[in-house]
């Protein structure tokens, strides 16, 4: 359940270490994002000297979030930290490499890149 | 067993689903060690990516609280370390953790199956039995010091000569209002029994059904039983 304001982790490799929720992408009036869900981030902390820099806005895709995710199997995943991986318009994540386990769920909305760099997915 | 992935089409009228099913496993708690079936429980994924599995609340609560499960003592994991359950046993091998699916084949399917129930029975048996021995040494002990006790306190137990006799006294509930006849005791009917207390109970219950007998509930005020000091 990420929303405006909310910190994030990032879970890859592309210089920026912390984001700030400031949208949620999907409808004019969307609450809440969940996993494999689009929102527009400011970086908060970034790693310097990158291309990266702090407040600077960009998409990201929620990779992993606190609130459970429930699948129509009866599973039930919760993780540990609120997480996202930054990517470009086309979904293409700007980083090379994937920390963490990533959810099914991503296939299916067609983020093929991020679950194939991923190292385990659930 | 069945293959990893299956695809399976259905076709429901007009539309066709394309629906993955993944083989199903049955995990084990990790607070617990309980089997968790599919749809029950929660899965913690922690940062390091190892994924703690949890059959119920109450566990997942417990581990939030940061409780080692060796130390709670309803846990498997506790049983085991403090000897109370079957730690080794052959049985226990049949139910390694397998990563290799197999191929499907009926009569494989059907020979597991029938061996899992009894391989199940043998090693429910063999638990049993070991905590039977287990408790064994605590009743004896037991048995010894009750033994000891009534050694100690027998001053405390009425001689058995005197329990021989016990007097039943029916009382009959008088109509009368007047209490110096309220009560009108039947003949008093004695019994005397030979042997020990232990039944006692029977006996008086027999005949109490004669003592009372042509009375109704009524008219039956009161029984007592008591010694010869009565």
């Amino acid at each position: 359940m990420i929303q405006p304001q909310t910190h994030l982790n990032v879970a890859d490799n592309s210089r920026a270490r912390e984001l700030m929720c400031i949208r949620v992408i999907g409808a004019s009036n969307r609450r809440y994002a969940h996993i494999g869900d689009v929102i527009v981030a400011v970086i908060k902390e970034a790693v310097p000297n990158t291309p990266l820099e702090r407040s600077e806005v960009i998409t990201a895709v929620i990779i992993s979030t606190r609130k459970e995710l429930k699948r129509d199997n009866g599973m039930i995943i919760r993780y540990d930290d609120n997480a996202a991986v930054v990517i470009d318009q086309e979904g293409n994540p700007k980083g090379t490499q994937i920390f963490g386990a990533i959810a099914r769920e991503l296939r299916q909305l067609n983020f093929t890149k991020i679950v194939s760099l991923a190292p385990e997915v659930l | 067993m069945i293959s990893d992935i299956v695809n399976v089409i259905f076709c429901l009228g007009n539309c066709v689903l394309l629906v993955n099913l993944r083989r199903m496993r049955l995990e084990k708690c990790w607070f617990c060690s309980s089997t968790v079936y599919p749809g029950h429980g929660i899965q913690f994924v922690r940062n390091d990516a190892k994924i703690f599995r949890f059959c119920r609340s109450k566990c997942h609560k417990n581990f939030k609280m940061k409780r080692n499960p060796r130390k709670v003592k309803w846990t498997k994991a506790y049983r085991r370390l403090h000897r109370k359950d079957m730690t080794q046993d052959s049985t226990f091998e049949f139910e390694r953790k397998r990563n290799r699916p197999e191929r499907y084949d009926r009569n494989l399917a059907e020979n597991t199956l029938k061996a899992i129930k009894k391989i199940d029975k043998i090693r429910s048996d063999r638990a049993s039995d070991h905590i039977k021995n287990r408790l064994k040494t605590g009743k004896v002990q037991r048995q010894k010091e009750a033994r000891k006790q009534l050694e100690l306190g027998i001053h405390l137990v009425k001689a058995p000569l005197a329990l021989d006799k016990i007097h039943l006294f029916v009382f009959q509930k008088s109509k009368s209002m007047c209490p110096k006849h309220r009560q009108k005791r039947i003949s008093p009917w004695k019994t005397e029994i030979a042997s020990a207390v232990p039944r006692l109970g029977i006996f008086v219950h027999q005949n109490l059904m004669h003592a009372t007998r042509g009375l109704s509930y009524q008219e039956v005020f009161y029984v007592v039983s008591s010694g010869p000091e009565f």
